[in-house]
């Protein structure tokens, strides 16, 4: 389904979150309907939001507001009623809700662990990389030890005292932390191993990215020329 | 290091920001969820910067808890990433012009970050709503009447204490991170004093 590198999918976020800023009225409807075309072709798991009964909530009440937001054109002319002008001002809300979250999504859930620390070795923070792959990977350790430390103290009867609780839970989860940290460190020394040297990741730009960027800038120059 | 508090940052944004998410719906109050969320995660990434003394640290820890918030499934989602990321930098900012870190400093840049939460409302329903300040105004006071007991024309009063409760509650976690980076490199440093003997 990937058919772009990363390059290509944080050109298209950048694009979709500057277009999603600059355009207005029905223009955002036809951006979301970009996107859309966009997620269904090269990055299905990015309309994961669209999934999520709770962002459709959040757009209609968006919708839902714009009357009662704009009143001063209200239809019936009293302080409380339907207005058109409000009604739009409520979809346009949504739709740029809409836009930018998928702007959003689509781009950067399509990047892998190791697309980003490519692109920053690419960038010259090797060490950025290095950090978010040790985080990366720990995580899941982590989040076992919050969990069994937490169980720990519940089983004592901790949570009777919910101060000193937390302050044992605190204690015993950063301790852990910098012991992890001196076991990576002392991993990564025996393989002499140096975030600064070693195997760069490389990403490519390949010419399906040269076409994407092209197609979303002619887009881009279309917009501007005619429909402003 | 970097990694690993980035990491202990990105455990308490995506596991109690799930159960707060389930607790507080996004489109209710987000008062009490943001207070919780940035207390903690500033407690952490000001603990962090205790043992990592290095300028440019408390921001590569946002970065990370960032990239990590983008990486978990269903969290590519722009509010949250931007407010880690401004909170880091403003942490940054005062520990940087402070220089040496000072119990103070920790408390000041934790009252700033969590402070954020108020401002990065107004920001944020422009960006995404195109809402203009005047109705978000409107829609803080109408909140936080019914969640104060009082009456939405003390505007001013039920604005200065939302942002009091969060500057608080931020230098509270921020006077705590001091304190438990020192309990810690206590507890450690007896446990290498143990060891040694």
């Amino acid at each position: 389904m990937k058919r772009f590198s990363a390059w290509g999918y944080l050109a298209f976020t950048l694009w979709g979150l500057g277009m999603a800023l600059a355009v207005k009225g029905w223009r955002l409807g036809a951006l979301a309907v970009v996107e859309l075309a966009f997620g269904l072709a090269w990055s299905r798991e990015g309309l994961g939001p669209l999934r999520r009964w709770r962002f459709w909530v959040l757009l209609a009440v968006a919708v839902a507001l714009g009357p009662w937001l704009v009143r001063r054109s209200s239809l019936t002319g009293a302080d409380v009623g339907l207005s058109w002008l409000g009604l739009s001002v409520g979809l346009e809300m949504a739709g740029r809700a809409l836009t930018l979250s998928l702007a959003f999504s689509l781009g950067l859930s399509s990047l892998s662990l190791s697309d980003l620390v490519a692109v920053f070795d690419r960038l010259q923070l090797r060490g950025l990389g290095f950090a978010l792959g040790v985080a990366m990977n720990l995580l899941s350790s982590l989040q076992e030890m919050a969990r069994v430390t937490f169980e720990t103290i519940r089983l004592r009867g901790g949570l009777r005292r919910p101060v000193v609780a937390m302050r044992l839970f605190l204690i015993t989860l950063v301790s852990n932390t910098l012991r992890y940290g001196d076991q990576v460190v002392h991993a990564a020394s025996v393989r002499a191993f140096e975030p600064q040297r070693g195997r760069r990741m490389r990403v490519s730009l390949q010419r399906a990215d040269l076409w994407l960027v092209a197609a979303l800038a002619v887009s881009s120059v279309a917009c501007w020329l005619f429909f402003a | 290091m970097v990694g690993l508090f980035g990491a202990l940052w990105g455990v308490v944004e995506t596991t109690l920001g799930t159960y707060l998410n389930v607790i507080f719906p996004a489109f209710t109050n987000t008062f009490f969820k943001g207070v919780i969320l940035g207390g903690i995660g500033v407690a952490v990434a000001l603990t962090g910067r205790f043992f990592v003394r290095k300028r440019g640290s408390v921001i590569l820890f946002g970065i990370i808890t960032m990239l990590l918030k983008t990486l978990s499934p269903g969290g590519s989602r722009i509010g949250p990433m931007v407010a880690i990321f401004v909170q880091s930098a403003l942490m940054e900012l005062v520990l940087t012009l402070v220089g040496d870190p000072r119990r103070w400093a920790f408390v000041l840049g934790g009252a700033l970050a969590v402070g954020w939460n108020f401002p990065h409302k107004f920001i944020m329903m422009r960006v995404m709503y195109g809402r203009n300040m005047v109705q978000v105004y409107q829609k803080l006071v109408q909140d936080g009447s019914q969640m104060l007991g009082l009456e939405p024309s003390m505007a001013l009063l039920i604005l200065g204490i939302l942002l009091g409760v969060r500057l608080a509650v931020g230098g509270i976690a921020g006077w705590s991170a001091w304190a438990l980076g020192g309990a810690v490199a206590e507890r450690l440093g007896q446990r290498s004093q143990a060891v040694t003997e």
